[in-house]
């Protein structure tokens, strides 16, 4: 078989994926998005799709550590200003709504860190207003009696992940990008100054760049280009319930525990906020815990009453990839060169801001934002000497 | 029926044997294992016990009519009579994470862990739909609806009736119908199964099964009912219900060989097995290439891949009543022999009389076109614009364009892209037809036969969950 040649190739077609295609595409390059399955199915195709703009302090059930809002605030402004151009960009609708959200407090301590985090926001540029308790229920009387603090972002907001990844896809191969679904990589090597990447059963391609946007499996790809990163694969789950009248035109997390809430325009109820899975299945079908079933849907229930009166509809799991320190990674692997990753945390918020990121470390042009200090060698354990032979 | 509380004790019943399903099948093993002198308690989330076949006649109909099939009381009556706890009206619709402990809903929206054993998998079958246009105008039933309106309550579902798919069935409910006074002005069969060798091949080992079908053949022929054989419904119309249905060649699916006036049209392919839960407590199951549908892998005597779990009846695979029966019996022998009590030589005896049901079934089936071509027939020639999923009102180019497009050619993907199968049936009525869509764009290559199993298995109250986290007893984790 003869070889084929890009100028990057993309493993992984999940919304990083698709997103740094199109904008390599647009740019003029080759680019070959490879994917094991059907494209979009993982983490893209499972997540609660939630633009998060407001200090996303939440906690999951079993989190070690929160991440680093600080350094975290200036990214989610900037990606949030770059999801305005999306729907012009691709040329198609991906239902992006901005409805504004509340992040809700019930405990003084859980007050006082939505007044801190107040602070934060303001620094970097993003509008937020503190309310108390029977402020917070004036704005949205469906929040119940043990909220006693909230505050109220207008730039959360939501876009639908079906639509999305399939939409950066579509426009990406509108641009000349080639999209192989079914096709696993096998292989990563070092060839030449560049690299050769072997996937499905299509003749290998010789590429000066990889983008590995495995999502969960980035881990597992960089090891078969000898580099170990420590990025822990976990599930968690979501949870819809049947259809409503429209009722809740926010987005409702929780500072201090696990929860997300929000009304999707089919008209369904999305209650998520990162429960543990019952376990990660790399074959993607992680089963759902029926414990976090319960535990999701009650604190839902106490936040926002209504919910009560309300049938689940169905529960689903969806993998992530997470980093030790919860912050997002995107750049070159040190001693490999044009070899990058992206993942982590929040990615379908970061879709769009790191694709085009991810375009700028593709071409060594400066990035929209500095991301210096979220790169790869932060994550990088050795090998070990048996490995290494 | 609600549990009474000294049943239950903090929302958690343990039992020797927990029967999911209180057809045939869970009824013949609930009683065989109760008299045996196990605890057993029996799970339904319809009002009266039955199933399809021993469903319970409306009270007027029974003094009016009588019991249309007796042996059916009978044998709820000697389930109760045994002291099984009878759990009607809880639907059973999850797993806990240990893999065992199954979360029931009872009639008042309690909840209600179950725990036992043996857990046998009951759940019986679902009809197999398939859309065509105007399939949603009010007087298009399946025939196991009119069946039920028909034996259950004695109402026809219309006037002038055509009962149209296939399978054996689509003749007794023709019957039914004619007994509760509607006029039926056809069966159309979607194959050629009433050759004059029928009664060649079969009659020898099954006369009894024979003369049941031969009894609704007569039945049919003194009302003059015309029983159309290799036509299929393409299509039914009218303004605020159907007033006309379209036949076509099932080899020609695309041309319309005749139109008739009706009132109501029950069409309906046969039953899939409904394994939703037998799936959730993880039994393997492996996909069935003749009908297109999945099948728990089970050994005679039930087992599945899950230890202590078994599947039985319609569950584990289409045959009919008499099969169900027999399943559910050597089930629960089997469970007392493997408890070192029962008789051995029952189990043999139950092993030759199912096995001789199911070659009985296979000879059945082999009469009757098999679901996964006539999939292909009928997917073929579904119109682009018809709606294919009632929930979302997903129509066939939508799915068509998802498969395709997007999914390549993968079901649940498929689903995600189109939302197909996301509304409150879970893919029910849809998911044959949207199966056949997605394997006509893989080039007829199959794929997962099925959506993947999710919980719950049917929409269940916030409040059960909220009552089922307050109980939080102990054991439930992984
Ligand atoms: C339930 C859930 C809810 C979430 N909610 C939010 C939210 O509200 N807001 C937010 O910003 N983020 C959220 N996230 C996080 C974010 O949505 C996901 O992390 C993000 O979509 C991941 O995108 P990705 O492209 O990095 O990875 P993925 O979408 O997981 O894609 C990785 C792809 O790599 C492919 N792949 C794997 N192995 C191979 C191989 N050997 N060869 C080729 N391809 C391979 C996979 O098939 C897959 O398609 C959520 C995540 C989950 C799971
Ligand atoms: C209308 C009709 C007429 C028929 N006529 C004939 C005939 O003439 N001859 C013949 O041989 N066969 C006939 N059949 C087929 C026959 O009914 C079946 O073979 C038989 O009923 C199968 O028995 P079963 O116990 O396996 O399942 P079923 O009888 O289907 O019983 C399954 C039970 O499980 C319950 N269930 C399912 N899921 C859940 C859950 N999650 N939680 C709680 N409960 C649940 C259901 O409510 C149901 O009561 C007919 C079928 C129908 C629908």
């Amino acid at each position: 078989m003869s070889a084929r040649t890009a100028d990057a190739v993309v493993i992984g077609a999940g919304v990083l994926g698709a997103a740094a295609a199109f904008h390599l595409a647009r740019a003029g390059h080759r680019v070959i998005v490879v994917d094991r399955g059907a494209p979009g199915r993982e983490g893209s195709g499972t997540t609660a799709g939630n633009l998060h703009v407001q200090a996303v302090h939440t906690r999951r059930p079993g989190q070690e550590v929160p991440l680093d809002s600080a350094r975290f605030l200036p990214l989610q402004r900037a990606a949030s200003d770059r999801w305005e151009k999306v729907e012009a960009e691709l040329d198609a609708s991906v239902e992006l709504r901005r409805s504004g959200g509340f992040t809700i407090a019930e405990t003084p301590e859980q007050r006082a860190e939505l007044i801190a985090k107040h602070a934060w926001e303001e620094r970097a540029g993003i509008a937020t207003e503190v309310l108390d308790g029977d402020g917070a229920r004036a704005a949205l009387p469906l929040l119940g009696p043990t909220v006693t603090a909230a505050t109220w972002c207008p730039l959360d907001g939501y876009a639908n992940p079906l639509l999305t990844t399939p939409a950066y896809l579509a426009a990406a191969v509108r641009h000349g990008a080639q999209v192989r679904p079914f096709s696993p990589v096998r292989a990563v090597e070092r060839s030449g100054s560049g690299w050769r990447v072997t996937a499905g059963t299509d003749a290998p391609i010789e590429t000066p760049r990889v983008l590995d946007v495995a999502g969960p499996w980035l881990g597992e790809i960089a090891a078969l280009a000898g580099i170990r990163l420590a990025m822990t694969p976990v599930a968690i789950q979501m949870h819809v319930t049947v259809r409503l009248p429209e009722t809740l035109r926010h987005l409702v997390q929780h500072i201090g525990e696990g929860l997300s809430v929000k009304q999707v325009t089919a008209g369904n109820l999305l209650v998520g906020g990162g429960w543990p899975a019952r376990r990660f299945d790399p074959d993607g079908r992680s089963p759902i815990s029926a414990a976090s079933v319960l535990g999701n849907m009650a604190q839902a229930a106490r936040v926002l009453p209504f919910v009560r009166e309300l049938r689940l509809l169905r529960a689903w799991a969806g993998p992530l990839a997470a980093t030790p320190d919860e912050m997002p990674v995107i750049g070159e692997v040190p001693g490999a060169p044009g070899f990058l990753v992206a993942g982590g945390t929040y990615a379908f918020t970061f879709a769009p801001l790191w694709g085009e990121t991810l375009r700028c470390l593709a071409e060594g042009t400066a990035p929209p934002v500095d991301v210096h200090d979220l790169g790869p060698d932060r994550l990088i354990t050795p090998v070990s000497f048996e490995e290494a032979r | 029926m609600t549990v009474s509380h000294d049943v239950l004790s903090h929302g958690v019943l343990s039992r020797d044997v927990l029967v999911v399903g209180g057809g045939p099948a869970g009824l013949s093993a609930a009683a065989r294992l109760a008299a045996a002198g196990l605890t057993v308690a029996i799970a339904d989330e319809q009002p009266e016990l039955g199933g399809q076949y021993f469903r319970r006649p409306s009270p007027a109909v029974l003094r009016a009519h009588g019991d249309h099939r007796p042996e059916g009381g009978r044998l709820i009556a000697r389930v109760r009579e045994l002291g099984v706890d009878c759990l009607t009206g809880h639907l059973v619709w999850g797993v806990a994470d240990d893999g065992r402990t199954l979360f029931a809903t009872a009639p008042d929206g309690a909840a209600v862990r179950l725990r036992a054993r043996h857990v046998i998998v009951a759940t019986g079958a679902y009809e197999r739909t398939h859309p065509f246009p105007g399939w949603q105008l009010p007087g298009v039933t399946t025939p196991g609806f009119a069946q039920h309106l028909a034996a259950a309550d004695g109402t026809p579902v219309g006037r002038r009736v055509l009962v149209a798919g296939s399978g054996p069935f689509l003749l007794p409910v023709a019957c039914s119908l004619l007994d509760a006074g509607a006029e039926v002005i056809g069966v159309a069969e979607a194959g050629h199964p009433y050759t004059p060798s029928l009664r060649a091949t079969a009659a020898l080992r099954h006369p009894a099964r024979l003369r049941e079908l031969a009894g609704y053949m007569a039945r049919l022929a003194r009302a003059r009912v015309p029983i159309w054989q290799g036509r299929v419904v393409t299509g039914a119309s009218g303004d605020d219900s159907v007033s006309a249905v379209t036949l076509a060649a099932t080899a020609d699916p695309s041309r319309p060989v005749g139109t008739f006036a009706v009132d109501a049209v029950c069409v309906g392919y046969g039953f899939r097995p409904q394994t939703e839960l037998a799936r959730l407590l993880g039994c393997e199951i492996r996909a069935d290439a003749a009908t297109g549908d999945a099948a728990p892998v089970t050994d005679a005597f039930g087992r599945t891949s899950r230890p202590g779990v078994y599947v039985v009846g319609e569950a584990a695979g289409i045959g009919g009543v008499h099969l169900a029966r027999a399943r559910g019996r050597l089930t629960a022998a089997h469970i007392l022999a493997a408890r070192g009590g029962g008789d051995r030589r029952e189990i043999v005896r139950l092993a030759a009389r199912t096995r001789a049901l199911g070659r009985f079934t296979a000879l059945g089936e082999a009469l009757y076109p098999s679901p996964a071509a006539l999939q292909d027939a009928l997917v073929s020639a579904l119109p682009d614009e018809t709606v294919v999923c009632r929930c979302e009102a997903v129509t066939a180019s939508d799915v068509r364009a998802a498969a395709t497009d997007r999914a390549g050619g993968d079901l649940n993907a498929a689903k995600s892209w189109s939302r197909a199968g996301m509304g409150p049936c879970q893919g029910r009525f849809c998911g044959f037809a949207v199966a056949g869509l997605v394997r006509a764009a893989r080039g007829g290559e199959r794929g997962e036969p099925v959506f993947p199993a999710r919980q719950p298995v049917r929409p269940v109250p916030v409040e059960t969950l909220l009552a089922l986290g307050e109980q939080e007893p102990e054991g439930d984790a992984a």
